[in-house]
């Protein structure tokens, strides 16, 4: 549709109407522009506050420098964690997800049992349990002479992400559960009216709006995680947190180590947010006039 | 009744909870017929309608569509997988639309096409192509439901329904949702259906088009049909008292 204009004469291209709300644009984005610029210099302003404070009581920047290598090294393995965790917790929530909105009694208790265990306990006893206690029954079960034990008896980096998964599985399983029951139902019985079964409605139709709507949850259950990858440190697995941990203690220079992996997990999910926003923006495009 | 009836309701019930919301409706559609169910809000009549293919689950009775039967007892289980087959005997138009807001206007069309009848896409295309032209939006066809008007979304919603090539239309009150402006280019793509002999069953509040378009007219009161007829038999020469006091403030209104 053609957008009218109107047009003065002797004044021909020139649209009054247009102008001014190109101008009143223009202010706006002015205004925009230096309401950002002044959050910047705050921001700029506290973080020079805190490094001139650290600086007051003997704090070292010339080890934060020398260190600060040896633990970026640790960065590769936490986002290793993070993703495959992730990977498998959403895996996890979206089997959980179906199983408690399924009319099956045994998935729902399943589903339900689980949820409950999971979020009923600490994650921290959880990756002792996974680490330290599943090794204890593959053992026994080896000297029962059966030698499939040793799958109980897992690296440090297999528990590590099995005991993440299990954990954000089962918070996500609730994420997914609101996200599939947000879809009103008229779309589910618009599927069915053209013959569509469950599962094609549950793939086709009712996932791929829901996805859009919990993205942001996703994203944040995924930076949260980034930061609970710091447990898994205590099995000795080399990421960020261990690594700082090692020079802390022999150098005891605890706020230095341990603020340049503040830093590192800080940046990482600046850069996780950052890369959220696409995400959801690409999402959008469907539902955008 | 004629014994060509292409659908054949018999007896039909409906609990929701203790509400009996029909209680015990019989008719039936012979093919290219027209059916027009009018009644109050809460009468039962869209209850009625989404019986027809298994959206609600009937209580009991016996639906027969396209010679596919199916007879349901209160308080037993019947066959799920039979009700779903013969949902694929008709096409349902909602109020609200309903069209998947993630696809374009074909990709909506074509959905039950590929998935369900599993064509292969590029046959699937030209034919969702050619419904969309049906219902003159094949201009249309690579926009997402949220850049079109209620209109041309209840049409790209009835082009879905026909693409599956339904034995018979169900239309639940089609421009109700609608701005007044809007429902005139519906209810047109509708009667041009009609002329073309599709077999319709339409709830609607729209007395004008019933009276356009009906064969005939079945009015619901309180889950029972209170009166059937041509559209000239309901509007101008109701027998029943209830029908009258129905239509009496909607004549004055519509001037039908």
């Amino acid at each position: 549709m053609a957008v009218e204009t109107i047009k003065f004469p002797g004044q021909p291209g020139v649209d009054p109407d247009l102008e001014m709300g190109h101008s009143l644009m223009a202010q706006q984005r002015r205004e925009q522009f230096i309401q950002t610029v002044k959050i910047g210099v705050v921001w700029v302003g506290l973080i020079i506050f805190l490094i001139f404070a650290l600086l007051q009581f003997n704090f070292s920047p010339a080890y934060v420098f020398k260190h600060f290598g040896f633990v970026l090294q640790g960065l590769p393995i936490t986002i290793g964690v993070s993703l495959a965790s992730i990977a498998f917790a959403t895996i996890l929530a979206l089997l959980g997800a179906v199983a408690r909105l399924s009319h099956n009694s045994i998935a729902q208790g399943i589903s339900g049992f689980y949820v409950s265990i999971i979020r009923g306990t600490p994650l921290l006893i959880q990756i002792y349990i996974v680490y330290n206690g599943l090794p204890q029954i593959g053992m026994a079960l080896i000297d029962k002479g059966i030698p499939q034990g040793h799958f109980f008896i897992l690296t440090a980096i297999q528990s590590g992400i099995l005991a993440l998964s299990l954990n954000y599985g089962a918070y996500m399983t609730e994420i997914f559960r609101a996200g599939i029951q947000s879809i009103s139902g008229g779309q589910r019985e618009a599927a069915e009216s053209i013959g569509m079964n469950s599962i094609q409605i549950l793939s086709r139709i009712i996932l791929p709006q829901a996805v859009r709507v919990i993205i942001p949850d996703i994203a944040n259950q995924f930076i949260a995680m980034q930061k609970d990858s710091a447990l898994v440190s205590f099995m000795g697995i080399w990421e960020m947190t261990y690594r700082a941990n090692r020079f802390a203690r022999q150098d005891s220079k605890f706020m230095e180590m341990f603020v340049i992996a503040a830093i590192l997990y800080w940046l990482l999910t600046i850069v996780s947010s950052w890369a959220e926003g696409l995400l959801e923006k690409r999402m959008r495009h469907a539902y955008e006039r | 009744m004629s014994d060509n009836a292409i659908i054949r309701v018999d007896n039909l019930h409906k609990w929701f909870g203790l509400l009996h919301v029909l209680k015990g409706v019989s008719f039936s559609v012979v093919p290219k017929e027209v059916l027009v169910i009018i009644g109050r809000s809460g009468s039962g009549k869209s209850t009625l309608l989404r019986c027809l293919n298994f959206l609600e689950e009937p209580s009991s009775g016996t639906i027969d569509i396209a010679g596919q039967s199916l007879t349901i007892t209160a308080g037993t289980r019947y066959d799920h997988n039979k009700a779903i087959a013969m949902r694929l005997n008709t096409g349902m138009v909602f109020q609200d639309f309903n069209l998947f807001p993630h696809m374009t206007a074909l990709d909506n069309v074509i959905e039950g096409l590929v998935t369900v009848k599993k064509m292969p896409k590029d046959k699937a295309i030209p034919m969702g192509m050619k419904y969309l032209q049906k219902v003159g939006l094949e201009e249309k066809s690579f926009e997402h439901p949220i850049r079109l008007s209620g209109g041309q979304k209840q049409r790209v919603a009835i082009a879905r329904a026909l693409a599956m090539e339904p034995k018979v239309m169900l239309f639940d009150e089609p421009t109700s949702a609608l701005d007044p402006e809007l429902i005139g280019e519906v209810l047109d793509v509708m009667k041009q259906l009609a002329l073309e002999g599709t077999t319709m069953i339409i709830v609607t509040h729209e007395m004008g088009f019933a009276c356009d378009v009906a064969d005939r007219i079945l009015f619901v009161d309180r889950g029972i049909i209170a009166e059937s007829g041509t559209p000239d038999q309901i509007f101008s020469h109701a027998q029943d008292e209830r029908t009258r006091l129905f239509l009496e403030p909607i004549r004055k209104v519509q001037q039908i």
